[in-house]
């Protein structure tokens, strides 16, 4: 019987207990394998703290936030002793191909092991929809639509103060989370890192609006823009800069130039807690099944993507070759909603 | 009759749908409405002896125009935080000019009356919190019939035990509790959410008793940081995820510190808060080495529509505005007293302060909701 490890690192992500459980009953189901869960992400894999996972663990997962496997930002090649460790625990519980659900940074880290030797197969996971190869992540839906949610209620509270209100959402160096929600949100302005922006033009479109009777506007600013002014910001264990609060830079900006009150609420973590979408358990659940049948077919050193509207394999490599932006064609349908 | 009515300060979810009952009621007994827009502001930047002006500030209401407007936030007369007795010399109208022998901030009620009078106005029925009220209190003191609706999220105006919105905001504070669980778990954090409801710990209060948040900080009872943390950290460790949360009130106060204020006052003397959350979060990373999800729920907690307790209430107090403004009676603010419809002296909420029963409804040595009692009490426990 072969064995197939699983674990989930970095931010945790709606849709990630789909995959888990994908993955699980396939393996069962379909190819008399046995799924043994790696707790904590690469933290568990490097001290050895392993579950055996069967149907019963899975069965209620499905709608469930969170992973059932835990996370962390540990990495074996910054925390620990790089493969070595790794190994050990690969070795000892007999495991034959390593699943990692992860974002850029854990792809990264199982491309590496799978150089120095480890039978690996990335599952793409991110909120922020920017990972090479795959059309979509899931959990970017999830956030869309709580970006939505929130833009539609924010709408009625900007009209009644006659306020523009700016929307901080996530999504890191890329404007995927912005873009999308900002679209399905009716925004006035998208802003993202993508595509520089000019303070004086987004307040003249503002300004335009208002004197066009319509005296409230939102406005979605993706928390990777760059600051009106430069700023240290902090870096965590990846080197990845730490990033949100930029709404606030801008926000008095935007008030002197518009003379209108400027409010920021930015989402934060409520982007990525709580239950994934019908979409995105499809996807998770879609991608675990792959995953199993990848480990099957020993096709490892691959990613799990989804190619238009199949689920198919691409190199692991491609997933950590660059990070994706959002398509140029996307957001000029978004500017054509501006102002 | 024609009914003036208006909402001010802060949006909560079911301004439109009181708006709506009040328009309905009056007009099924042959009365008319008159909306005013933008609060108090239209008081004072209407012109009445300029016809475009009069029309800009006021927004004629009747059934067929406000058939829809229960099913949105927000409010569609718009809102403001001008205080026509308090005018900064830069916020003057340049049709105005201040009374002579004065100094800034300027009392401009007689302009206000004045408009009143050209909008033909009998009987206003301001929709707001205690600073919009006590205008209405002080027109009804210059002869203005006056009957008020409180409103707001914190649930603070003194004479009424409840406020419309307050039931809204603690729905979407324990939705967003429930939704951060799940990255909190994933990470085994400690995760500080901070809660609109200015001076009152009420909305932390019950949102932790509701979501069943390990420690809710409120704004009457300093918090010792190093207490605080040791509770979380045995809430971490007992709870089988390992990860902990605690509620914090814009308005809390860190023993020996004071309140995070931000920003000039507005008319009415206030200054916004915030930033007590991040600041909380920060110490106790501090003390416990562990890491923190801060998260800020603001605007979110009072924007779209209401839950189904804020409609009730919404059209109850509308329907009972609307009945004492034809009876002719002035000066009544309708509440909510033990449970029971009522109205009171529009003169009580500048009695007192409305905050956190805190020897009936919170244990602060632990930092949690604690109820002394519960029978007897009406069903939203005030």
């Amino acid at each position: 019987m072969s064995v197939v490890g699983v674990l989930t690192a970095g931010g945790d992500c709606p849709g990630l207990n789909a995959v888990i459980r994908g993955l699980v009953l396939r393996a069962e189901e379909a190819h008399d394998a046995e799924v043994v869960g790696i707790l904590n992400g690469w933290e568990g894999l490097m001290d050895g703290d392993v579950q055996l996972l069967g149907r019963r663990d899975v069965d209620d997962i499905l709608a469930k936030g969170g992973t059932i496997l835990g996370t962390s930002r540990k990495d074996p090649y910054v925390h620990g002793d790089g493969y070595a460790s790794v190994a050990r625990t690969l070795k000892r519980n007999d495991i034959d191909s390593l699943v990692v659900i992860g974002g850029d940074g854990t792809l990264r880290t199982a491309l590496r092991l799978g150089e120095d030797g480890a039978s690996v197969i990335g599952v793409p996971k991110t909120i922020d929809n920017d990972i090479n190869g795959t059309d979509f992540t899931f959990g970017f839906d999830t956030a869309v639509q709580i970006v939505t949610d929130a833009i539609d209620r924010l709408t009625t509270t900007a009209e009644a103060h006659n306020r523009v209100i700016l929307v901080e959402v996530m999504g890191r160096t890329k404007g995927w989370i912005a873009t999308y929600g900002g679209l399905a949100g009716g925004a006035q302005a998208i802003l993202i890192p993508e595509v520089p922006y000019d303070i004086e033009q987004v307040s003249s479109l503002i300004r335009r609006r208002h004197r066009r009777g319509k005296n409230y506007s939102v406005v979605v600013v993706a928390e990777g823009i760059e600051p009106p002014e430069k700023v240290e910001l902090e870096k965590d264990a990846f080197g990845f800069d730490r990033l949100g609060g930029v709404a606030y830079q801008l926000a008095p900006v935007i008030e002197h130039l518009t003379g209108y009150e400027t409010r920021v609420t930015v989402l934060g973590h409520l982007q990525r807690g709580g239950t994934p979408t019908a979409f995105d358990r499809v996807l998770g659940t879609r991608m675990g099944v792959h995953a199993a049948d990848l480990a099957a077919a020993g096709k490892h050193g691959t990613m799990v993507a989804m190619k238009g509207a199949r689920i198919d394999a691409v190199p692991l490599a491609e997933g950590c070759s660059e990070i994706r932006g959002v398509d140029w064609e996307l957001y000029d349908v978004a500017q054509t909603f501006f102002g | 009759m024609r009914i003036g009515i208006l909402t001010g300060g802060g949006d909560v979810p079911g301004l439109n749908a009181a708006i709506k009952a009040v328009v309905n009621r009056a007009a099924e007994q042959g009365h008319e409405v008159l909306g005013l827009r933008r609060g108090w502001a239209g008081l004072l930047y209407v012109d009445p002896d300029d016809p475009a002006s009069l029309e800009e500030y006021s927004l004629p209401l009747d059934p067929a125009r406000v058939r829809t407007i229960d099913r949105s936030g927000g409010t569609v007369l718009h809102s403001s935080r001008t205080h026509p007795g308090k005018v900064k010399a830069s916020d003057v109208p340049g049709f105005l000019t201040p009374p002579p022998d004065t100094e800034p901030p300027y009392d401009f009620t007689p302009h206000a009356i004045e408009v009143l009078e050209a909008y033909g106005i009998d009987v206003l029925i301001p929709i707001g919190g205690d600073d919009t009220l006590s205008y209405g209190l002080r027109l009804h003191n210059e002869g203005v019939p006056v009957i008020a609706i409180p409103k707001t999220m914190d649930n603070d105006v003194h004479g009424t035990d409840y406020c419309i919105g307050f039931s809204t905001a603690v729905t979407r504070g324990v939705q967003f509790v429930h939704n951060l669980r799940t990255s909190t778990g994933s990470h085994e954090r400690i995760a500080v959410i901070e809660l609109f409801g200015r001076y009152s710990g009420e909305t932390s209060l019950i949102t932790a008793y509701l979501a069943g948040v390990d420690r809710a900080v409120i704004s009457e009872v300093p918090v010792d940081i190093d207490r605080l943390a040791a509770y979380l950290v045995a809430d971490r460790k007992a709870n089988p995820s390992n990860y902990a949360m605690v509620t914090v009130s814009e308005g809390a106060v860190i023993e020996g510190g004071s309140m995070s204020l931000r920003g000039e006052a507005d008319a009415y003397g206030h200054r916004k808060l915030g930033g007590v959350g991040e600041q909380v979060g920060a110490m106790l990373k501090e003390v416990t080495g562990i890491n923190i999800i801060n998260q800020t729920v603001g605007y979110l907690m009072r924007s779209g529509s209401p839950d189904s307790l804020d409609l009730m209430v919404a059209n109850n107090y509308a329907v009972m505005a609307a009945d004492l403004a034809i009876e002719g009676q002035s000066g009544r603010m309708v509440a909510l007293r033990g449970g029971t419809y009522t109205n009171v002296p529009i003169s009580l909420i500048g009695e007192g302060v409305k905050r956190v029963d805190v020897g009936e409804m919170y244990d602060s040595e632990a930092y949690r909701p604690k109820l002394r009692h519960v029978g007897g009490k009406p069903m939203f426990l005030y």
